[in-house]
């Protein structure tokens, strides 16, 4: 493997490594729900994309010919991770969860709602 | 006796000499032919049945020529070498005279069945219980070795309380049947008791080697406990005092089935099992005690009992106790003579006693009632019938010319010669004599009641002749009584002869077969019978009146329902006690004996807990996860009661799980690990539907310190026996599976080639009860309808929005992605982590993925809504794999293996244990969506009511 290779595996991978962790800091630092989702879903796909770039270039140079199976991971998260934070967003709506009021510091009951019409 | 032919073969070689194993194995095959040619109408089930008893006795033809010179025909097949034990089979004299009435009699039963039974009742069901009944009843007198003869013997019990039953919507045939499979089933056990002791005496099951050891089992210090757990198998068999109630209780069972079990088949086995094991077992004292002291009492109780019978059949199942309580005394009476007496009169019982229940068949079937009050004067109205009966019931009652009477002659002389050696003095030829004037009386009773005495009482129908052919069996029957009858010589004795000398295994006694032997005791006692039994008759009416005020009081069948219902009592108490202290306390007794015998256990070793392997260093990835799991344990622990919070955190731990399995170079289970956990996260969140999402705190301080101290304690323990076995050197049998994989198996994949092919069997039969499992959940689950709740715990409504879109179509696309993959597990899984099982989990939950996405009704319009015959392909897949390497003379599930090259996709790697881990995948994918298909079908039900009712919410 050429040290050119090995610069670029390694931004890769500290890259993706830098993603991740931002994407985590902002599930934690981050005010209310809403904005919490941006974490995990934009920052961890491009975190975890890095790393399979990586992986894939690194599996294609030293093993047996092309390593494709990180584009079907990819594939799969690429697909996944959109509807799993359409659907949390879609689950917060419906319960109303209200804008930049940050739950872990309540207790359930203390939230205000959204109002909530029923029929 | 002079000659043995020992064949050895294999299922598929090349010995066509296998017919003993094809004959027996026919009936069985040929029951679910009728079962299913019955469609086609009844009389060609009819033929289909007689063609299948035929070819069965076609098969057993040169076997049968065989044995008339002495030969015995053993045939056998390795079954479980390992066990000593081999399905082989053996046709001497015996089994010669028995393979002959079961498949003729059996033959005019099928004849006699098409007309008797009527419209109504399915014939086709009827013919397939009376094959499989055949087929177990030849494999009974059939079989050479002792533990087969056993499972046939079940079977003979097995498929007599189907036939018994077969009016099943009667309780009478239920009750019937029940009482008859309870007795003989009972004795089975007991059978195969004294089998086993049988066995270990010998030192071989096989029958050649029991019958030839006759000295040392007689000899041997557990002689009697064996003869005496013999004998209750036998005597339950063939209705013995005072096991005999069982059989006039089966007499609900229609009469073609009552003319084959009570006359040839069923109640003969007893008496067979007697004759065959007559060399091993009889010479002693205890044999002819309890082998004689029981045949005479059974003779003398039904007797008499069967001439107070009102029912005509009840009558002749009386007549039928005392008959083979005859027989058994004959063999208790154990001089060769008397056994060949007995031979005798299992032939003669078996001819006239079928012919006696299709003439009370007859009688019934155009009467509409069997009770004998009431059936009066049948010459006038079946004259033809009448003659039949008449000759029939002769020759039970030993009139002389036909056959009864012979061996009934016989058995008078060998009881008056053995009075002398019973040292009992009159007793037995009196005793013998009384039998024998009471069933002259029956006899006579049976015709006279039913043919003359005065005109019909009330009958539902108005009697005629049956069909023609329905009198055919009959005909055929009593012709037999009057040949056997008048020229003996010239008719039975060559059967008699092979079957007697097979029976003493030993030169045969002289006898002589005529009807003249002259003025001697046994003609004297046969005068007083027939003398003394007509006096009787004409005398009964103040026997009848005592007989009705004595009824009722010693009811045998009372006091074993008396008995049945106090041991039930009994087991139901002793469940409640058990039950009543609930799971938690059930969960915490036996957790605590657990530790209280492990700490025993341990602490009484010597030995230190910590074993010689020094420890591997630790490194902080490890040291987290495993922080992490015990912290999350902790949390599953804690906050056990807000269910969906502890069913992710219990989802972390299987996260966790799967990490350290691959840390510990096991991608294989790690890969089972997350797609199980997938599926039971799955499971868990659709049981948690309906149930509130928090629990109220119900145990007491006092209750949670002890369950938890328990749970420390328990827990810690388990923590250190693997403490202990962990540190110590491991001599596993690792190394010889990793040195045998390629080799062996062809596959690189260890952990796969253990599954498909070392431990193939044990996988075969763990996908045997995961499909059974699948079964039993989705008859659970078929019919539930649960109440699911209205709102979430805040009060909200659930989204009306059940299927969002964006989830919808990309759950879609993502199908086949999932397929691809689960492909790709599967077909590298033999070679690198992957196979059936784990690609079979990663399919189910695709296919999952599409239900909770689009819907049931969205999904069962694009997939079969029933995955039942997915189980079942799979299982079948995985067993002809198995059985495909008996074409190859291998073992079952050996694998062969090869790589061929493909154009485009490059080497394959294909073994045969493939197809068997195809049949894996399919019964895994069947069985999990069974499972969850159906658990999510009650909570959509549940979902769709509320929605009809309220109609869509509107935030």
């Amino acid at each position: 493997m050429s040290p050119t290779t090995e610069v670029l595996l390694s931004l890769l991978i500290l890259a993706g490594a830098a993603f991740t962790f931002i994407g985590s800091l902002g599930l934690v630092r981050f005010k209310d729900f809403y904005t919490r989702l941006h974490g995990p879903t934009k920052a961890t796909t491009l975190g975890v994309g890095c790393l399979l770039a990586a992986s894939s270039i690194f599996f294609s140079i030293t093993g047996e010919g092309l390593s494709l199976h990180e584009i079907l991971v990819s594939l799969f998260l690429f697909i996944t991770a959109p509807i799993s934070a359409h659907l949390l967003a879609k689950t917060a709506l419906h319960q109303g969860l209200p804008l930049g009021f940050n739950i872990t510091r309540q207790h359930d009951t203390d939230i205000p709602r959204m109002p909530i019409k029923d029929s | 006796m002079s000659r043995w032919r020992d064949e050895k073969a294999s299922i598929f070689g090349d010995n066509s000499e296998m017919n003993l194993f094809l004959a027996v194995l026919m009936p069985f095959l040929g029951a679910v032919l009728v079962a299913l040619a019955s469609r086609r109408g009844r009389a060609f089930a009819a033929w289909c049945t007689g063609g299948v008893a035929l070819l069965s006795l076609f098969l057993l033809l040169p076997a049968m020529a065989a044995s008339f010179d002495g030969t015995t025909t053993i045939q056998r097949l390795t079954w479980i070498p390992a066990a000593g034990l081999d399905l082989a089979f053996r046709l001497d004299g015996l089994g010669l005279l028995f393979a002959l009435l079961i498949l003729g009699i059996g033959l005019l039963v099928i004849l006699y069945a098409h007309y008797y039974l009527s419209a109504e009742d399915s014939l086709g069901r009827l013919y397939a219980y009376l094959l499989l009944f055949m087929g177990s009843m030849l494999g009974v007198v059939l079989s050479e070795n002792l533990i087969q003869l056993l499972i046939f013997w079940e079977l003979t019990s097995l498929s007599s309380f189907l036939l018994i039953a077969y009016w099943r919507k009667r309780e009478a045939a239920r009750r019937g049947a029940r009482l008859a499979l309870t007795i003989t089933g009972a004795g089975g056990l007991a059978l195969l008791a004294g089998f086993l002791l049988l066995g270990e005496m010998v030192g071989s099951y096989d029958l050649s080697v029991v019958l030839a050891s006759g000295d040392i089992i007689r000899a041997h210090p557990l002689y009697v406990p064996t003869l005496v757990l013999i004998l209750l198998g036998a005597f339950t068999k063939s209705a013995q005092f005072p096991f005999h109630f069982w059989l006039p209780h089966a007499m609900a069972a229609p009469t073609p089935v009552s003319a084959y079990l009570h006359s040839a088949t069923m109640v003969k086995a007893g008496v067979f099992l007697l004759a065959r094991l007559f060399p091993a077992l009889s010479g002693t004292p205890e044999w002819t005690w309890l082998v004689g002291g029981v045949g005479v009492a059974t003779l003398l109780v039904g007797a008499v009992v069967a001439l107070f019978k009102h029912d005509l059949k009840g009558l002749l199942a009386y007549s039928t106790i005392s008959h083979l309580g005859l027989i058994t005394a004959l063999f208790g009476i154990g001089t060769p003579l008397a056994a060949v007496a007995g031979v005798f009169h299992i032939i003669n019982h078996a001819i006239f006693k079928a012919g006696l229940f299709m003439a009370a068949g007859i009688i019934d079937h155009e009467c509409g009632t069997r009770d004998m009050r009431r059936i009066n004067g049948m010459w006038h109205y079946m004259p033809h019938t009448a003659v039949l009966a008449m000759v029939a019931s002769a020759a039970m009652a030993g009139v002389p010319l036909l056959n009864g009477f012979l061996s009934k002659e016989m058995f008078f002389a060998e009881a008056h010669a053995a009075a002398a050696d019973w040292r009992v003095g009159i007793f037995l030829p009196a005793a013998v004599t009384v039998a024998g004037i009471f069933a002259v009386a029956y006899s006579l009773r049976f015709i006279h009641d039913v043919f003359f005495n005065g005109e019909p009482i009330d009958l539902p129908k108005t009697p005629h002749e049956p069909p023609r052919w329905m009198k055919v069996p009959v005909e055929i029957i009593v012709v037999l009584c009057v040949l056997v009858g008048i020229f003996p010589a010239q008719t039975v004795e060559p059967l008699l002869a092979v079957a007697a000398s097979a029976v003493l295994q030993g030169p045969l006694p002289e006898h002589n077969l005529a009807l003249w032997h002259g003025f001697n005791p046994a003609l004297w006692m046969s005068v007083i019978a027939l003398i003394g039994g007509v006096l009787l008759y004409l005398g009964r009416k103040p026997l009848f009146v005592l007989h009705d005020r004595l009824s009722g009081r010693l009811d045998a069948r009372a006091i074993y329902e008396h008995g049945l219902r106090t041991i039930i009592d009994f087991a139901r108490r002793v469940l409640m006690r058990l039950e009543a202290i609930g799971l938690q306390h059930q969960a915490a007794v036996l957790i605590l004996a657990a530790l209280i015998l492990g700490s025993a256990g341990m602490l009484g070793a010597a030995s230190p807990l910590t074993g010689s392997r020094s420890l591997l260093p630790v490194d902080g990835v490890s040291l987290l996860a495993v922080l992490t799991l015990i912290g999350a344990t902790l949390a599953v622990t804690v906050l056990h009661r807000q269910r969906l919070t502890a069913l992710i955190i219990v989802g972390a731990v299987g996260l966790i799980v799967a990490l350290a399995f691959i840390k510990f170079s096991a991608p294989d289970l790690a890969l089972t690990q997350l797609s199980v956990e997938v599926v039971t996260i799955v499971l868990l969140l659709l049981a948690l539907y309906f149930l509130p999402p928090e629990t109220p705190a119900e145990s007491s301080k006092s209750r949670r310190w002890r369950d938890g101290t328990l749970a420390v304690l328990a827990g810690g323990g388990a923590a250190a026996l693997a403490w202990a076995v962990l540190t110590r050197p491991a001599n596993s049998i690792a190394g010889w599976f990793l040195d045998n994989s390629v080799t062996g198996g062809g596959g690189t994949n260890v952990v796969n080639v253990i599954l498909v092919d070392f431990r193939g069997f044990d996988t075969f039969g763990e996908i045997t009860v995961l499909a059974i499992a699948a079964l039993g959940i989705f008859a659970l689950l078929e019919n539930l309808r649960l109440i699911a709740p209205r709102r979430d715990v805040a009060g909200r409504r659930w989204d009306s929005d059940v299927h969002p879109l964006i989830m919808a179509t990309f759950a879609r696309l993502l199908l086949p992605l999932a397929l691809l993959v689960s492909v790709f597990i599967f077909v590298r899984g033999h070679n690198l982590p992957g196979g059936g099982f784990i690609a079979g989990l990663i399919t189910a939950i695709a296919l999952i993925m599409q239900y909770l996405a689009n819907g049931v009704t969205w999904t069962h319009a694009r997939l079969p809504a029933h995955t039942h015959p997915w189980i079942a392909a799979g299982l079948v897949i995985a067993l002809l794999t198995g059985v495909a390497s008996w074409l190859f003379g291998r073992p079952f599930l050996t694998s062969a293996f090869g790589h061929p090259s493909l154009p485009l996709i490059g080497e394959l790697p294909l073994a045969s244990a493939m197809a068997f881990d195809l049949g894996v995948y399919l019964v895994v994918v069947g069985a999990t969506l069974l499972i969850l298909i159906n658990l999510g079908m009650a909570h959509s039900v549940s979902h769709e009511d509320e929605h009809a009712k309220e109609g869509p919410w509107k935030p």
